[in-house]
């Protein structure tokens, strides 16, 4: 053992028995060091969470939280006045997801497999959510970009459309549909990509 | 306490403590690794990763999205906080603004309005250079139970020290021919979301607060350029009040004849008239958050240290209150039971904090708390707890470190 480990053996112990101590004392004498979550508890409005609450700021603010339905509330209307883009009807998703499983006054219900299942959405959907898209775009209502629909209307009968959507949402764009640029998603592997921008040219 | 006594402090400290220092680094480690893949970082923005490369290793990142990030109360025992240890607080992205072409707007109730860059600020206006304290608003939110929402800021992290250089917004304001019914000065940073519709970040103060001498639009840190995370090239300071009013990347100053309105002054920043029970909901009357409390934190020993019993030992801290001035701390070995006065360094400038001291011999061996409460020349002295509030601002409870005493 080189005296580095023995150290930082040490170390452990010791922010070990500080956590102990701290437990009778007025205040933490060391902050506990708990990292909190980076996912979501899964559940009916987990993705959509994710999505508009991934925009501006790391999902840990949401994890390591646990507000009463009042204060989730609040948070959600300060979210929205500093530019969170969503619907009344998902604003309303959220907080229904928030207040279920991130409750101080209640703890989250217990994972149920069935429901799970059920709810689960299929595979264009479920990318659309984990990939981040419906934090700007919904099926049918303008968010901060076009809905679905008015993609597909404005490219049907464009042969050429799903290889060019295909490399703006990789690259980003600008101007067609108004002021706000679609920022670039490089991180999105094209056979993903090609599945997603075919699912949505067929949206009319 | 001298900056050698402090170095000797902390020299002492960090052999006797050198567990603690490998503890407070391990969870940034953590971080790193778990660190989700982040999305590309937009252009024109500076990645957290060469941010953090400049600051002390110790300084951990509460949220790495706005990034938020502090060190605790051991590493803040210099009279003057250095740049590398100056807590750092966003809202948004961090921009690469030039100081060759950022320029700020003086706008609304003046007779001039001009747009002024770096440059034109240190040609046109006297230089003045003054320590002041800048603390988040939140900082010690960790203390409060239950926890409010927000960065968790630990107890002692999220103020800082350092010395700012710039004009004084009073000199810029009479310059652009500040009308005589302004009420309220609003500062908006230039500084972006992840999408062009996120609002800006903007705030105002009172037009007393705005005129008065120390209130700065700094172009220099600590006697270098602000950096980039600090605001570069330029940004306000208003000493001792909520952070958030001094606003970085600084883009646009504006006199008004109101308060201004917008998510950083009406859903943010606000603070009941009247304390309230734990949990509660904001009330529709809160108070905009101006000056800190009084407060003071223990930067020696670190918690944890080990000690020699008999051997004499310096307690040395900090300690501010906002638009007043430090009358006295007193210190308590015996959980509050009974305290001693510490020793005060003199004053420094008007809103910067005072270092104290406390000459201490430990008599007995085992585990040794001591506990810290300032006083301010107003008779307000520190809460043992500070009163409840929905967002979780200005935590001034006795700040309390543990420390072993060996044979």
């Amino acid at each position: 053992m080189t005296s580095f480990q023995r150290v930082r053996g040490a170390a452990v112990a010791f922010a070990a028995l500080m956590c102990v101590t701290a437990g009778v004392s007025i205040a933490p004498l060391r902050a506990q060091q708990e990292e909190p979550s980076k996912t979501l508890m899964p559940g009916k409005g987990a993705a959509l969470t994710m999505a508009k609450c991934s925009i501006c700021h790391d999902i840990t603010h949401v994890t390591r939280s646990r507000l009463s339905r009042d204060e989730w509330e609040d948070n959600i209307k300060v979210m929205i006045a500093r530019g969170m883009p969503a619907q009344p009807e998902e604003d309303r998703q959220i907080l229904e997801y928030l207040a279920t499983y991130y409750n101080r006054d209640k703890p989250p219900p217990a994972a149920d497999p069935a429901a799970a299942a059920a709810g689960a959405a299929p595979a264009p959907e479920r990318l659309l959510a984990e990939r981040g898209c419906i934090a700007c775009h919904a099926l049918d209502k303008r968010v901060i970009g076009p809905s679905y629909r008015e993609v597909a209307q404005k490219y049907r009968g464009d042969a050429a459309a799903t290889t060019r959507l295909v490399a703006k949402v990789k690259e980003g764009g600008a101007g067609a549909w108004g002021q706000v640029p679609m920022p670039p998603h490089p991180q999105v592997p094209d056979a993903e990509l090609k599945q997603l921008v075919g699912w949505i040219l067929q949206q009319n | 306490m001298s900056h050698d006594e402090t170095d000797q402090a902390r020299r002492d400290f960090l052999v006797a403590g050198a567990g603690v220092v490998l503890a407070a680094g391990l969870p940034r480690a953590a971080w790193a690794a778990d660190a989700p893949k982040p999305p590309a970082d937009p252009p024109g923005t500076i990645p957290n990763k060469i941010v953090l490369a400049e600051k002390d290793p110790a300084m951990k990142p509460h949220s790495e999205r706005p990034l938020t990030a502090s060190v605790t109360a051991e590493y803040l025992g210099d009279d003057v906080t250095p740049t590398h240890r100056h807590f750092v607080r966003n809202n948004l992205l961090t921009p690469d603004f030039d100081e060759a072409t950022h320029k700020v707007e003086i706008a609304g109730l003046v007779d001039k309005p001009m747009t002024l860059t770096v440059a034109e600020l240190r040609s046109r206006f006297p230089a003045v250079t003054t320590q002041a304290m800048l603390e988040c608003a939140g900082s010690g939110r960790t203390g409060y139970t239950p926890r409010p929402r927000g960065t968790p800021w630990p107890t002692t992290g999220g103020m800082s020290c350092s010395q700012w250089t710039g004009a004084r917004l009073a000199d810029v304001l009479r310059a652009a021919g500040v009308r005589a019914d302004a009420v309220h000065v609003a500062f908006t940073g230039a500084d972006f979301g992840a999408l062009p519709t996120i609002p800006k970040v903007a705030r105002s103060v009172p037009i007393a607060k705005a005129m008065e001498q120390h209130t700065l639009i700094a172009y220099g840190m600590n006697g270098g350029a602000i950096p980039k995370i600090h605001g570069h090239p330029m940004r306000v300071v208003v000493p001792s009040w909520a952070g958030s009013a001094s606003i970085k990347w600084i883009g646009r100053i504006e006199v008004l004849p109101a308060p201004l309105k917008g998510p950083y002054m009406d859903a943010s920043y606000r603070i009941p008239r009247e304390p309230v029970e734990p949990g509660s909901k904001m009330p529709p009357d809160a108070l905009m958050t101006e000056a800190w409390p009084v407060k003071s934190i223990i930067t020696h020993p670190a918690p944890g240290a080990q000690v020699s019993r008999g051997k004499p030992m310096l307690i040395a801290g900090k300690a501010w209150a906002g638009e007043h001035d430090i009358a006295r701390v007193e210190l308590s070995f015996d959980e509050g039971r009974t305290w001693r006065n510490a020793q005060l360094n003199p004053a420094g400038d008007k809103y910067a904090w005072r270092t104290f001291s406390f000459a201490y011999t430990p008599a007995r061996g085992g585990y040794t708390t001591v506990l810290a409460r300032a006083t301010d020349d107003a008779g307000n002295t520190q809460p043992l707890v500070a009163a409840w509030n929905p967002l979780g601002y200005f935590w001034n409870g006795w700040h309390r470190v543990g420390f072993t005493v060996t044979a």
